[in-house]
């Protein structure tokens, strides 16, 4: 029987090409992208389960409460010894600081290889927390010494083209020589840990005096602390013992801390802790299901449509004794043959486009994560899925014919059923495609926004160069000199970092003019020297820019700061003092510049003060002429590496770092692109499909029109105008809907785009013309025959 | 007694008024009969075959066959009846295009839940008795009207009914096709013992029955 059934079902793939080949292409597209999309959230989900105790591992976090909540996924450098020692809730505690961009000479081969490299500097503890194992097993990890590291493999292979590499050394910052202890396997893609190499926590204090020494005073987010408890902890319990600690540690501060055990499993997707906003993958999800929907809505379109060809099929069975069960049955596994033949095709799309999948998302997913038990599991409950979704209805509908009338070709379509069904499928359709175009244009429009908006200074021709040594004044001054003698270079800037950065600020509290209490609000500093308002044309708004100076004697401050202040008048603040630095510095308020974009539209503006101190200049700001950028960087190269000989010359443009801030909505722009692309083609497909169907079945009609005199514009209407009518419906409840969703995202920028009409007007038309074109293919091609042709058949 | 139609009527409303297709029809059926239905076009001949073949429902009467109340049977029970001792030929042979002649042979089978080894073996017979063997493989679109026909013949006969009904069986065949089938029919009747009942518009095809029923307007006007 069931071999009779496949046979059957076979024979009418063939027979029926084009109709079977949109019915697979398009559950093969909507099986590869669910295939990828699958991949992806796997990916995303299995962050970190590889350690055997992760239940029990938890990172330190802390709350900031200040006039709002500030998150940090990291605590005070004190905390971790407190914690260890004067608690007893942790078997192991340890912390790691990473640092970007130090150099590291390897000899090899009697020459220096110089490379600029991420560090983390870690405790020896690190390592039996985590599952991170040596190349020949065990965690037995040696990092309590100074000057030891631990590598991994690859970057074993990298920096000394061979794995076998205990006992040899190198040079960091050309400094201590470190020697390795250990190789570590290759850090799993999946783990919140991306370093290569790990050099003994008792070498940090050279580049983070701050995050070595046991400090209360504030948080640098590169420092994480991390603890294995021991078993059966009520995690309520700790962190309400860890409430003394502020009280203890940081009797005076504004800033009140609460610290937070964050677990393991919690790390990769909390948005709160610098995590990846656990959002992007419902909306992927929901993706996915949208494309597995609309391919299997074009299934039952065209299978329901065809109900009228099979429906002699169905009777004869019918009379020679098939239940209405068997029929169910037969079709069901009609259509389980189909989608296996668009799964094997779906997975080997999935497979081609997987590193351009890859390169998308930034991720490395691989061929070896097809081949598991949970990937099989889930290929088959698509499978299933998909083949019970889109076989039951027709296989009703083809059950539920009447013998007597399919067998005296007396049925017509209303009887075979489902047009009313089809009409709602198809507009649901249009309703998907609708609203991803919409959804589309609102997301890139909103990049647009940002990235064209006005931010409150220039970002364009602007090359940011890292200072990689704390320099004093004279040697600083020397540079800037030089750099300024450069050809096509307008101006230079000394700062710790430019407006625009982002993730880096440095946010603290002060006293203004001489109040008792600190402001009970988080002030950002931008340290910079007197060209910084010049560098990045920030204007000013009262007052005058600061002169030239070392440290802190006067600054400039932002509106934003007087209006958290609730002072109306900029000039109001000229004059007054400034505590800033933990109360050391006092210093005078000269000028009030305008409100610029530090972060993200999806935030605030926050205060800020602008202040010149030489040795915390970490980058060179330089506005150079764009016409001659090249040779200009070669210069400006040149006389870098004259201060900085035994560095690697490294530069960024402005706009590009600015721009790294809508990374995740360049990405929800490219999903939405390639998804909405794909939503429409199988919609599309779909329609032709139907639309095949329609003109071949009333070939006969078209004939007569013609001799009745109608011309091609007259029959295309014919056909065409029920479908436009369709997508003016679903357009009706598409704008409606995605309206609420687009502005319920929306409301995550603090700055943002508007929702205009016409993104809707264009979606609709956009779909009414594809629409059009899909049907005119075919109805043309019918409409132009000679219908002599089509009338004579009869 | 093989079946017996009591007081059958079944009508279609239309436009406020009732349209009668049968009407008052009672009809007794021995085994073993050979029986032609007769009649103008509309005169109710398919629908009495499809009432009588369970297709089709009636609005009021009584049917019985063999010891069953058909018109109490829910459909379920109905079909299974019919699948058991009554097998269709049609006028156009309603064949499955896509199924080769051995398959559609078989289908009647797969549905009786016979095994394959049964199958196999049914077919053949069959194949063997209507000298078919050659053409076992060929598609009904290979074959002439009458070789279709005769494949209709063999699968309505090859689960071995009780009773075949006929619709105008050679309405679609030349005269020489149509005395080839007429003259299996005969054959079946009389040394298979198989009661026939058809439909047909030929006084030369109703001769070669043992009964004659007249039809007009849904009325029995002769036996």
């Amino acid at each position: 029987m069931i071999k009779s059934l496949f046979k059957i079902a076979w024979r009418n793939l063939i027979k029926r090409k084009v109709f079977s080949s949109i019915s697979i292409l398009g559950l093969a597209i909507g099986f590869g992208s669910a295939i990828l999309i699958y991949l992806f959230l796997s990916y995303h989900l299995s962050f970190d389960d590889f350690h055997p105790n992760q239940d029990r591992i938890y990172r330190m976090a802390t709350e900031e409460h200040m006039d709002d909540i500030n998150y940090s996924a990291s605590v005070p450098p004190a905390f971790a010894k407190v914690f260890r020692e004067d608690y007893a809730y942790a078997e192991k505690v340890a912390k790691i600081v990473d640092r970007e961009g130090l150099v590291l000479d390897v000899e090899q081969n009697g020459g220096i290889n110089k490379y600029s490299k991420n560090i983390m500097f870690a405790e020896e503890d690190f390592f039996k927390i985590f599952n991170f194992p040596l190349k020949n097993g065990g965690n037995a990890v040696s990092l309590s010494a100074p000057n030891t590291a631990v590598i991994t493999e690859s970057e074993a292979l990298e920096m000394y083209g061979t794995t076998d590499v205990v006992g040899k050394t190198f040079v960091l910052e050309n400094d201590a020589t470190i020697e390795i202890t250990g190789v570590l396997k290759d850090i799993p893609n999946t783990s919140f840990l991306n370093h290569e190499i790990f050099i003994s926590f008792e070498n940090l204090e050279k580049y983070s005096e701050f995050a070595h020494g046991e400090n209360w005073g504030g948080i640098t987010t590169n420092l994480q602390c991390y603890a294995l408890l021991k078993p059966n902890q009520d995690i309520a319990t700790i962190e309400n013992a860890l409430l003394e600690l502020p009280k203890q540690h940081r009797p005076n501060s504004k800033n009140t801390h609460i610290y937070k055990l964050q677990p393991l499993s919690d790390i990769h997707l909390n948005l709160e802790y610098g995590g990846l906003n656990p959002v992007f993958l419902v909306v992927f999800g929901i993706i996915g299901l949208f494309l597995i929907a609309i391919a299997c809505i074009n299934f039952v379109n065209i299978s329901t449509a065809q109900a009228f060809y099979r429906s002699k099929e169905i009777g004869i069975r019918k009379v020679l004794g098939s239940f209405k069960r068997q029929l169910f049955w037969q079709f069901l596994s009609e259509t389980f043959l189909i989608s296996l033949f668009a799964m094997i095709l779906g997975i080997v799309l999935a497979i081609l486009f997987l590193p351009a999948f890859n390169a998308l998302f930034e991720i490395q997913l691989t061929m070896e994560s097809l081949v598991s038990v949970q990937f099989f599991g889930f290929l088959l409950a698509l499978l299933l899925l998909v083949s019970i979704l889109s076989g039951s209805y027709p296989g009703i509908l083809l059950s539920r014919i009447v013998p007597i009338l399919a067998l005296k070709g007396k049925l017509n379509h209303n009887d075979t059923g489902g047009a009313t069904t089809r009409k709602v499928l198809v507009v649901t359709q249009f309703v998907i495609s609708i609203s991803l175009i919409v959804a589309t244009l609102v997301i890139s429009r909103q990049i647009e926004y940002a990235t064209q908006t006005d931010l409150g200074f220039d970002k364009e021709s602007i090359v940011m160069l890292q200072v990689p040594e704390t320099m004093d004044s004279a040697k600083f001054y020397d540079l800037k000199e030089r750099l300024k003698q450069v050809v096509g270079v307008q101006q230079v800037s000394g700062c710790l970092t430019s407006p625009g950065a982002g993730d880096t600020f440095w946010d603290t509290t002060v006293k203004y003019n001489n109040r008792p209490e600190r402001e009970d609000f988080s002030i950002s500093v931008k340290v910079g020297d007197e060209d910084y308002l010049n560098t990045f044309s920030i204007p000013l708004v009262a007052g005058r820019n600061f002169f030239k100076n070392d440290s802190i004697t006067e600054l400039l401050v932002n509106e934003k700061f007087a209006e958290k202040l609730g002072i109306s008048s900029s000039e109001e603040l000229l004059g007054k003092t400034l505590a800033v630095n933990g109360d050391r510095v006092e210093a005078t308020i000269v000028g009030v510049v305008r409100n610029f974009h530090d972060s993200s539209f999806t935030d605030e503006i926050k205060p800020v003060f602008i202040a010149p101190t030489v040795r915390w200049y970490n980058e060179l700001g330089i506005k150079i002429n764009h016409l001659n950028t090249k040779s200009t960087l070669e210069q400006l190269k040149k006389e870098w590496s004259q201060t900085f000989s035994n560095h690697i010359f490294d530069y960024r443009f402005l706009d590009e770092r600015v721009a790294e801030q809508y990374e995740t909505e360049q990405r929800y722009l490219s999903l939405s692109k390639v998804f909405s692309g794909l939503a429409i083609f199988i919609g599309c497909m779909g329609l032709y499909g139907l639309i095949l169907f329609f003109v071949g079945q009333r070939k006969k009609e078209v004939g007569i029109r013609k001799v009745l005199g109608s011309n091609i514009t007259g029959i295309l209407t014919l056909f065409s105008i029920d479908f436009l009518k369709l997508v003016l419906i679903a357009g009706a409840i598409a704008v409606p809907f995605a309206w609420y969703f687009m502005d319920v995202w929306l409301q995550g920028y603090t700055y943002r785009t508007q929702i205009h009409w016409w993104y809707f007007a264009i979606s609709i038309v956009a779909v009414l013309v594809l629409t059009l074109l899909t049907i005119s293919y075919q109805t043309i091609r019918v409409a132009i025959k000679n219908p002599v042709n089509s009338l004579r058949t009869e | 007694m093989l079946l017996q139609l009591k007081n059958i009527f079944k009508w279609v409303n239309s436009g406020g008024q009732r349209i009668f297709l049968l009407k008052d029809i009672n009809l007794t059926v021995e085994e073993g009969e050979f029986i032609s239905v007769m009649g103008p076009s509309g005169s109710g001949k398919s629908t009495l075959l499809n009432v009588i073949g369970m297709l089709d429902n009636f609005d009021e009467g009584e049917y019985h066959f063999l010891d069953e109340s058909v018109h109490t049977l829910k459909e379920k029970h109905r079909a299974n009846l019919y699948k058991e001792y009554i097998g269709f030929v049609f006028q156009s042979y309603h064949l499955l295009d896509d199924l080769t002649v051995y398959e559609n042979l078989e289908m009647p089978l797969l549905y009786k839940k016979y095994r394959s080894s049964e199958r196999k073996a049914m077919v053949a017979d069959m194949l063997d008795r209507f000298n078919m063997v050659g053409k076992k493989d060929l598609f009904p679109a290979q074959l002439s009207g009458g070789q279709q026909q005769l494949v209709g013949v063999a699968r309505a006969l090859i689960a071995g009914p009780k009773l075949i009904l006929a619709d105008e069986p050679t309405g679609n065949l030349n005269s020489q096709q149509s005395e080839e089938i007429m003259q299996l029919f005969k054959t079946l009747n009389q040394e298979d013992g198989v009661t026939i009942i058809q439909v047909t518009h030929s006084e030369m095809n109703a001769a070669y029955g043992s009964r004659i029923i007249n039809l007009l307007d849904g009325r029995k006007i002769g036996d």
